[in-house]
């Protein structure tokens, strides 16, 4: 018998790599969100809703984190496509060169509290003077949101003792009395006070009015390599998010499944946050400006940081239709 | 002089160095030497978070340790020589010691933050987890292995039980008692890091630096802090060396 020739046995093997499921998975779009935080309630209505496979993609959730600067070390391993994470991290990974990663899209605006105990002698911002609060980490959004708060409302920031606390851990340490206060995302200053652990001090519309949270962001790599996927992507984000505004009770179902919270308290976290897609291009620039100021990044030019790191164009693509 | 010892890590280095350069090792994911030192400097000099400098980071960390050692070795020392020198007492403590002995230090990371909350007392509980069995076992290790001729010999020259304690006993256990204390602080330090990581009130403690330079993208810090844990590990163990050749002399 004749042995097959080399060339025979290659294009045998091209022929069988085109049929395997190797190119099936080679599709899967990687995503990745945080636990729990109900600003990303696109995402799971997507998933929920099958808008991605709708507009032809296929994502597989690759992660899920306890807070955005987790998220961004998996995008620096190379470990997630996409995205929903803060604003925060996102621009300080990309600013410090720990991750490549591009906005694509806005997420939600608002939708975080400084929550302070329920029977607490706190009653207005100025009380924090000398007390202990939590943040889920440094250069979170929350991180942010704190700080602004304290020189708002001229409270001397070296006098508040802030430590960090993974959000699902801040409303036990705030029963059992070691934290005075926590500022957290949407659902868990909604969670404190329907367990009657807490009340809201502080809702970061009365700290920064329109404050852009979290973002859709995807790997440069990713962008470069498959820029179709990444509009289809955006597609379902925006189709996602206009129908968490058409139908709230739908999405409070949804949001009650990915949470693991009771209906109320999803309902009330959800009064607290604006969900939208439009970019806030200013908002980024405060980011940049506020994180160097902090030393959490170099100083340099926010205009043309925001220029590169948000891409209007596939958003602005999208909507237009 | 043996500088033959330094050929190894200085070539590493070099290489590291260099490929860092051609970009084969992409610095996001492992920073070149030449920037973890500017990170160290970074440390120094800004803080992480900025205004927490590392000295104080490294201070609030040596106290935990020492508080969490100091408890495991007033416990561990007294009890592993009762331990050694009473049979009938091995055979009453041994099952709990055994049951209690593998389970890993961090694991009891939620239960200390209920008991103790979260900071020092916490941190302080695991690292006494640590290092206490360790100290425990040697020191009960170091009785039993005492040849028991020196006990019958002391016997026999009518030597009081409080002249065997000092005399024979403690005397023979002490090189095992070091190995045990030297152990248990290694573990105890290795503890402390993944013990800071669970929250500290303080805002100090290298575990929590590493975290917060984590949080803020900043793997040349990372790896620093890496460095100043692994020097500190090196700088006690040499110490307590130094410790046991002294009072250990007669080995």
């Amino acid at each position: 018998m004749k042995t097959p020739s080399f060339m025979t046995i290659v294009t045998a093997l091209l022929l069988l790599g085109v049929a395997t499921p190797a190119d099936c998975k080679q599709k899967l779009i990687r995503i990745g969100y945080l636990q729990s935080d109900i600003h990303q309630l696109a995402c799971w209505v997507a998933l929920e809703k099958k808008l991605y496979r709708k507009n032809g993609v296929e994502v597989e959730v690759a992660g899920i984190f306890k807070a955005g600067p987790e998220e961004m070390s998996a995008f620096a391993a190379g470990a997630l496509d996409v995205g929903y994470v803060g604003e925060a991290p996102a621009t300080t990974a990309v600013a410090n060169k720990a991750a490549e990663v591009t906005v694509l899209a806005q997420v939600n605006t608002e939708g975080s509290a400084i929550v302070v105990g329920k029977d607490s002698p706190v009653k207005e911002a100025s009380g924090l003077a000398g007390k202990r609060v939590a943040i889920p980490g440094h250069s979170t959004v929350q991180d942010f949101l704190l700080k602004k708060a304290l020189i708002k409302f001229n409270v001397d920031q070296k006098s508040v003792n802030v430590m960090v606390l993974k959000p699902p851990e801040m409303i036990g340490a705030l029963k059992t009395g070691q934290i005075d206060a926590f500022i957290a995302w949407e659902p868990y200053p909604a969670k404190a006070q329907t367990m009657g652990v807490g009340r809201v001090l502080l809702t970061s519309h009365e700290i920064w009015e329109n404050h852009p949270c979290c973002v859709l962001v995807a790997s440069d790599r990713f962008l470069s390599e498959r820029p179709q996927d990444a509009r289809a992507l955006v597609q379902a984000h925006v189709e996602a998010t206009d129908f968490i505004n058409e139908f709230p009770d739908e999405a409070v179902r949804i949001g009650v499944k990915y949470t693991g919270m009771d209906e109320p308290t999803v309902r009330l976290a959800m009064k607290n946050v604006t969900y939208t897609y439009v970019l806030s291009i200013d908002g980024e620039k405060e980011y940049v400006d506020f994180l160097s100021r902090m030393k959490y990044i170099q100083r340099m030019d926010s205009e043309a940081f925001v220029r590169k790191f948000i891409n209007q164009g596939i958003l602005g693509d999208v909507t237009k239709k | 002089m043996r500088w033959d010892r330094y050929i190894l890590p200085l070539a590493l280095i070099l290489a590291w160095e260099g490929l860092s350069l051609i970009k084969v090792i992409p610095s996001n994911l492992l920073p070149s030497p030449a920037k973890i030192l500017l990170g160290l400097k970074d440390l120094m000099v800004i803080g992480m978070p900025p205004g927490n400098l590392l000295p104080y980071h490294a201070l609030y960390s040596l106290y935990r340790v020492a508080l969490g050692f100091a408890f495991a070795a007033l416990l561990g020392i007294p009890l592993g020589l009762l331990m050694g020198g009473s049979p009938r007492l091995r055979r009453i403590f041994n099952p709990v010691i055994e049951l209690l002995r593998p389970i890993p230090p961090l694991a009891w990371i939620p239960i200390a933050i209920l008991w103790f909350g979260i900071g020092m007392k916490s941190a302080a509980f695991i690292i006494f987890l640590g290092a206490f069995f360790p100290i425990l076992l040697n020191t009960v290790s170091g009785v039993v292995s005492i040849n028991p001729i020196y006990f019958e010999a002391a016997r026999t020259l009518n030597a009081k039980p409080r002249h065997i304690f000092f005399k024979v006993l403690l005397p023979g256990a002490v090189p095992s008692i070091f190995v045990g204390t030297r152990i248990g602080v290694g573990i105890g330090w290795m503890t402390l890091v993944a013990a800071e990581f669970t929250g500290v009130k303080s805002g100090y403690g290298l575990g929590y630096m590493i975290m917060t330079a984590r949080d803020i993208q900043r793997p040349d810090e990372i790896l620093a802090g890496m460095l100043v844990i692994g020097l500190i590990g090196v700088l006690i163990n040499s110490a307590l060396r130094v410790c046991e050749s002294r009072i250990v002399r007669w080995q």
